[in-house]
């Protein structure tokens, strides 16, 4: 591999001009991999805290019902779609809390601890006492109960919409991640909440269902629909638009980052290798005289793109990962606010093979000039 | 046998709007292993003719035959083959590569030849190698880089570079035009010796009659066309003769 040698020498000769591009290319590598693995773990984060733990799709009674009927025919009918990971029949109610300074309201979700557990892990998310859902037991959020200064065994008395009490008891409390949750709601177990609703159990007010990928929700909704025509089924992202507006903007300012660092990058070793093609434009001319054919000497430059490229994008991917590191141990430590940026193999390679192939790409103009050039034009010359 | 070289009503006209016209017409012929030279005034068309020689350029009208290949025909590649197997190249100014030692440059038209490229050098052109910087007197500065060296030693080492695959026919243009007496005498001092004991054909570009005179037969150009063709026997004491 002649070319390949003459390569590796031309660049070893010009060390600090190699040296430069490599750091450019490693830079403008290592700022696309961290922009993009940023602005991927920030929308993960974002949209986990918005339907992590809370249903992607929602069965609901059509229009001027309380309640459907939900047997266990319809739940493995649900169930059985493959995106579907988890379901859970639920009493929605609202209801007031009198405590100290008057009444909170409160939204109350019934179900069985398995059903509540696989939407939203209620059992991992206790911060005190327990739960078991039996009986007249509750567990409230952890804004409600610190607020009002509950705490496990208290009795707690739920006034309902028609004026109606229910008196229950406090056995834990969880933390939902976001306040606003944690402020207002409260479990139940499915007896307690369908008695107060004065349905039987085979009659709930909602249907939760998560699925696996939560992008994929119009298509299992309108899945659902179909099979369930007489129940309204709704969607999160339908509720959530304008969250998903600005995720889509997000995704596309993050796409124009990235382009024009390519841009630039590309520039760069472009700019580098045509100087270099005319610095040694006296060797390439000797090495025709001697021989070696037009496309011979090109591939020399081509080598030394590929070269840049791969030691450019390589040390730009450590340099990468190594930010991101730093900045889990930033987000681990505290309350920085910062989410963990997850960098994902698949498009770390990608832009690995995006860096060697813009490397390879900005060669061509040299290639061609080189192996054009005619050796008369250097030899009578010093 | 075939000839060595033969040129034939060669012309070569540079430029497409303005035209110059550099060869109108040469011919001549070498039919052995010769020591010959071109000389002429500058602008004559003597680095032109030798071009055409070389294969790096092609004449406009008439033909150049080496070793018995009419080379017209060949296509590009296969004239830088050609290059690389018969024909080795000394030029006024050394061209080494300074990117490589000077043994490396003695290699290169090696690494350039061979099918296995760089890898695979086998002892025996190593062996070459350094019998060759020995016998031009370079031997103690192989593994220096080729910056490092004197000028005379550069054109030593590019001699010794035209040499690395003992081409047929070794071209030189002006090749001392660029060295002062004593390393002048030295270069044809070693063309001599090499034209002796590789039996390689020498034709040597020079403006300077003092050279030409050393050689065997002196090509003169003038203004593009063949204006004499000497056999050169003062060197022997017989005086010149007109062919
Ligand atoms: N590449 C070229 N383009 C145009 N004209 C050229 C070129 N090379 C040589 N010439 C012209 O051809 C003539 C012969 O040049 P050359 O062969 O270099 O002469 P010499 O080597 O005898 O000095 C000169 O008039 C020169 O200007
Ligand atoms: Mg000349």
């Amino acid at each position: 591999m002649l070319e390949l040698r003459i390569a590796l020498r031309f660049l070893w000769r010009n060390k600090v001009q190699s040296v430069l591009i490599i750091l450019g290319i490693a830079i403008g590598i290592a700022v696309q991999v961290f922009v993009g693995s940023l602005i991927t773990s920030l929308q993960d984060s974002l949209v986990d805290e918005t339907v992590g733990s809370s249903a992607h799709v929602s069965l609901e009674p059509a229009g001027g019902q309380v309640a459907f009927p939900f047997t266990a025919q319809d739940r493995a009918t649900v169930s059985a779609d493959p995106h579907v990971t988890a379901v859970a029949a639920v009493q929605n109610l609202s209801a007031l809390v009198p405590l100290r300074d008057g009444s909170v309201p409160v939204s109350v979700k019934g179900g069985t601890l398995a059903d509540l557990d696989s939407v939203y892990g209620l059992s991992d998310k206790l911060v005190s006492g327990e739960i078991s859902l039996t009986g007249n037991h509750i567990a409230v959020g952890k804004d409600l109960a610190e607020q009002n200064g509950l705490a496990p065994g208290a009795a707690v008395q739920l006034v309902l919409a028609d004026g109606s009490t229910v008196e229950t008891v406090l056995e834990g409390v969880f933390d939902l991640g976001a306040q606003a949750a944690n402020e207002r709601s409260v479990f139940s177990g499915l007896e307690l909440a369908s008695s107060a609703l004065g349905l039987p159990l085979d009659r709930v007010s909602g249907v939760e269902v998560q699925i696996a990928d939560v992008f994929d929700s119009p298509e299992v909704a309108a899945g659902l629909q179909s099979v369930f025509p007489q129940i309204t089924v709704s969607e999160w992202q339908a509720k959530n638009s304008d969250l998903l507006t600005a995720l889509q903007s997000q995704s596309t300012s993050s796409y124009m980052i990235q382009v024009f660092v390519i841009i630039a990058v590309m520039l760069g070793i472009a700019s580098t290798l045509a100087i270099s093609a005319v610095q040694k434009t006296r060797q390439i001319g000797i090495l025709k005289a001697l021989g070696m054919s037009d496309a011979k000497t090109g591939l020399v430059f081509l080598y030394q793109a590929g070269i840049l490229g791969v030691i450019g994008t390589v040390l730009g991917i450590v340099v990468s990962l190594a930010l991101i590191a730093v900045f889990g141990v930033v987000a681990a430590s505290g309350d920085s606010g910062l989410f963990p940026i997850e960098p994902r193999l698949g498009f770390v390679l990608l832009s690995a093979g995006i860096g060697i192939a813009i490397a390879l790409i900005s060669a061509i103009i040299p290639y061609r000039k080189t192996a054009r050039l005619d050796p008369i034009q250097v030899i009578q010359g010093g | 046998m075939a000839d060595t070289i033969t040129v034939s009503n060669v012309t070569k006209e540079y430029g497409t709007a303005v035209k110059t016209k550099a060869l109108r017409g040469v011919s001549f012929r070498v039919a052995g292993k010769e020591f010959l030279s071109i000389i002429g005034q500058s602008g004559s068309g003597k680095s032109t003719l030798l071009n055409l020689l070389g294969l790096l350029d092609r004449p406009t009208e008439g033909s150049v035959s080496l070793l018995g290949t009419d080379v017209g025909a060949l296509s590009k590649k296969e004239r830088a083959a050609f290059r690389n197997r018969h024909l080795g190249f000394v030029f006024q100014f050394h061209h080494l590569l300074p990117e490589f030692s000077v043994r490396e440059n003695l290699l290169i038209p090696t690494w350039i030849g061979g099918s296995k490229g760089a890898a695979g050098v086998p002892a025996e052109t190593r062996k070459r190698a350094e019998e060759i910087l020995d016998f031009l007197g370079v031997g103690q500065v192989a593994d220096k880089s080729a910056e490092q060296i004197s000028g005379g030693q550069k054109q030593r080492v590019a001699i010794g570079r035209a040499l690395m695959n003992s081409p047929d026919i070794l071209l030189a243009d002006e090749p001392t035009g660029n060295l002062d007496t004593e390393n002048s005498a030295l270069v044809y001092d070693l063309f001599r010796r090499i034209h002796r004991e590789m039996g390689t054909t020498f034709v040597i570009v020079t403006h300077d009659r003092a050279i030409a005179q050393q050689t065997d037969r002196i090509i003169e150009v003038r203004d593009g066309l063949v204006s004499q063709d000497v056999q050169n026997e003062y060197l022997d004491g017989r005086g010149g003769s007109s062919k």
